[in-house]
């Protein structure tokens, strides 16, 4: 894919929008987390992962699971504009007989290479993926959440990935510093981060680790394909991100968005 | 030839062989190959046998993972770290996304020697048979084993193999899905894996005691419930009596129970508060609801004189 920095940021603009009014549209939802991954997953889709729109279970395309789930309808606004479906089925998203499920669902939506929504579990699918993926030129890349790393079998993965070196899988972390409730709101003395020090933490467990700002396109794009290069191990970017990243109203209330409703009288406000 | 194994070795061993004629087939373990069966394959084919170590949940989803690639992942642990360990692993990255993931549970049921109760399964039946797509066999001879493993080979899709710690032996009947091991007979014993060896005490003993014939139905392929076993216990059986190393309210016989039998079922297992212990088989088994002179007692009293059942 080539990388037009001027095409991606006019993208990733209007897709935030896409997000904002599919998720209104729905009732509400993860604007959070959607908000703050986006930059970082179009710069993959668009900018680095090798994918074929009008084949979407091509043998050679890259392998992307979206392990924090609950994100997906950015995934679906970028699947959509890069032509994997039609954009109007964004209005449906969630609904009964939708085929864009509340979470992914690899069985229903084309461009979804596997359904998640219990978190924790994408990495260690990544291994499996990336192990019988090891003598093709196609990379598995996981984007999983911080408050995700909290789940014991993201370490397990991290650990059995390092044992076997696998080089042609990246973790891509969307470090927003929240998650649904978390200690964002303790008092001092209580570490608020979901995973503090995160980046030490892969890097102690044998990992390439790469600490970026998630929402610079220019870097993210460097660290993507700076990952694809390593020629040993696993590769962690940890991106560093704003919940609810373009809208003031969802940046400086991130408990409520994680998962929450717009008021009308908001959403109007929100698009002028 | 008759043999006497654990069913485990059996699995192991003819999965080896299946991997012959099917490249497709990797086998990943849980750090327990020496007891779990999958020793077998890791001696014959090491290439195609992946240590994960002591972490089922990321076991399980690997497998996923490999299945979505085109691969048919058999996973062995021990039926307890594999069902409830990575339970949610079984439902949503295999049973809810249909991937072709093998499970072996070796070490099910409460007999699990000197291990005791952390290490039974008595409810993997209820946690495997309550998610969607999957297939459960539970054999009861390293015939049966074979069969069973070539059947889930061939299905493409999750399905699950209950194997005991106890060895067991070589059997002569057909092989299938179900079977009658005996003639068939109006009243009937239905069970499936090691109860096999319970049911075929009992219905010594009703012989040898009350001169009357029970005929034995083992059952491989317990969930669904093959419908021609259904069709058949319709036609020709008016008591059933299931004998089962689960707990007897999810096991077996409730899902014999989800269809619409028209004959009296009865059912031995565990009782729902049962734990599970540790000790040898015979010791476990004489202090249990399982123990043979108990069932067949509890069948003679609640039946045999009662309403004339099996004086007809």
């Amino acid at each position: 894919m080539s990388f037009n920095l001027e095409e991606i940021t006019h993208d990733a603009a209007r897709l935030r929008k896409e997000i904002v009014k599919a998720l209104h549209t729905t009732g509400g939802g993860h604007y959070g987390g959607a908000l703050s991954v986006l930059d970082l997953l179009i710069t993959l889709y668009k900018g680095v992962a090798n994918i074929y729109p009008e084949e979407p279970n091509h043998p050679m395309r890259d392998r992307i699971i979206l392990s924090k789930g609950h994100a997906c309808i950015a995934q679906y606004c970028i699947l959509a504009d890069l032509g994997f479906f039609d954009v109007s089925e964004l209005a449906k998203y969630g609904s009964f007989n939708s085929f864009l499920e509340g979470h992914p669902d690899m069985n229903k939506t084309p461009g979804i290479d596997f359904s998640s929504g219990s978190l924790g579990q994408g990495l260690s699918v990544g291994i499996g993926m990336a192990m019988a993926l090891k003598n093709k030129p196609v990379h598995t890349w996981v984007i999983m959440g911080d408050g995700e790393c909290q789940e014991g079998q993201v370490w397990e993965s991290v650990m059995l990935a390092d044992r076997y070196k696998l080089n042609n899988l990246t973790a891509i972390v969307d470090n927003n510093n929240y998650q649904e409730l978390g200690w964002a709101q303790n008092s001092e003395g209580i570490e608020k981060a979901p995973i503090p020090r995160i980046s030490e933490k892969f890097a102690s467990f044998g990992w390439n680790v790469m600490e970026i700002d998630g929402h610079d396109f220019n870097i993210i794009h460097k660290a993507l394909n700076k990952a694809k290069e390593f020629k040993y191990g696993s590769t962690a970017i940890i991106c560093n991100t704003v919940k609810g990243k373009g809208y003031e109203l969802f940046e400086n209330d991130p408990i409520r968005f994680h998962c929450g409703e717009l008021t009308e009288l908001e959403y109007v406000l929100l698009n002028n | 030839m008759m043999r006497s194994e654990k069913l485990a070795n059996s699995c192991g061993k003819y999965l080896s062989q299946l991997m012959d004629n099917d490249s497709a087939i990797i086998v990943l373990d849980g750090d327990l190959a020496d007891s779990n069966g999958a020793i077998y394959v890791q001696e014959k084919y090491e290439n195609r046998f992946i240590m994960c170590g002591i972490a089922e949940q990321c076991m399980v989803s690997m497998a996923a993972g490999f299945a979505v690639e085109g691969y048919t992942p058999w996973v062995f642990s021990f039926a307890s770290f594999l069902c409830y360990r990575a339970y949610d692993q079984i439902r949503v990255s295999v049973a809810q996304c249909n991937a072709n993931v093998k499970l072996v549970g070796s070490h099910a049921g409460g007999f699990t020697g000197r291990n005791g109760k952390t290490h039974s399964a008595i409810n993997d039946i209820a946690m495997m048979s309550s998610i969607p797509n999957m297939r459960i066999y539970s054999p009861a001879s390293p015939e049966d084993t074979e069969w069973a493993v070539g059947e889930m080979n061939k299905h493409d899709g999750p399905a699950y193999i209950r194997l005991p710690r106890e060895a067991m032996s070589s059997g002569t009947w057909k092989l299938g899905s179900w079977t009658w091991i005996t003639k068939r007979t109006s009243v009937a014993i239905v069970t499936t894996g090691l109860a096999l060896k319970i049911a075929n005490q009992v219905r010594e003993q009703f012989k040898n005691l009350f001169d009357e014939e029970i005929g034995i139905i083992n059952t491989v392929a317990i969930h669904p419930v093959p419908q021609d076993l259904i069709e058949e216990l319709n036609n020709f059986v008016d008591y059933v009596i299931v004998i089962e190393d689960h707990l007897t309210s999810h096991g077996l016989a409730a899902l014999l129970k989800c269809h619409q039998l028209k004959c009296k079922i009865d059912q031995f297992g565990w009782p729902i508060d049962y734990m599970a212990d540790s000790g040898d088989y015979e010791d476990i088994l004489k202090h249990s609801e399982l123990n043979p002179e108990k069932i067949t007692t509890h069948i003679k009293n609640r039946y045999a004189f009662n309403d004339n059942y099996l004086a007809r």
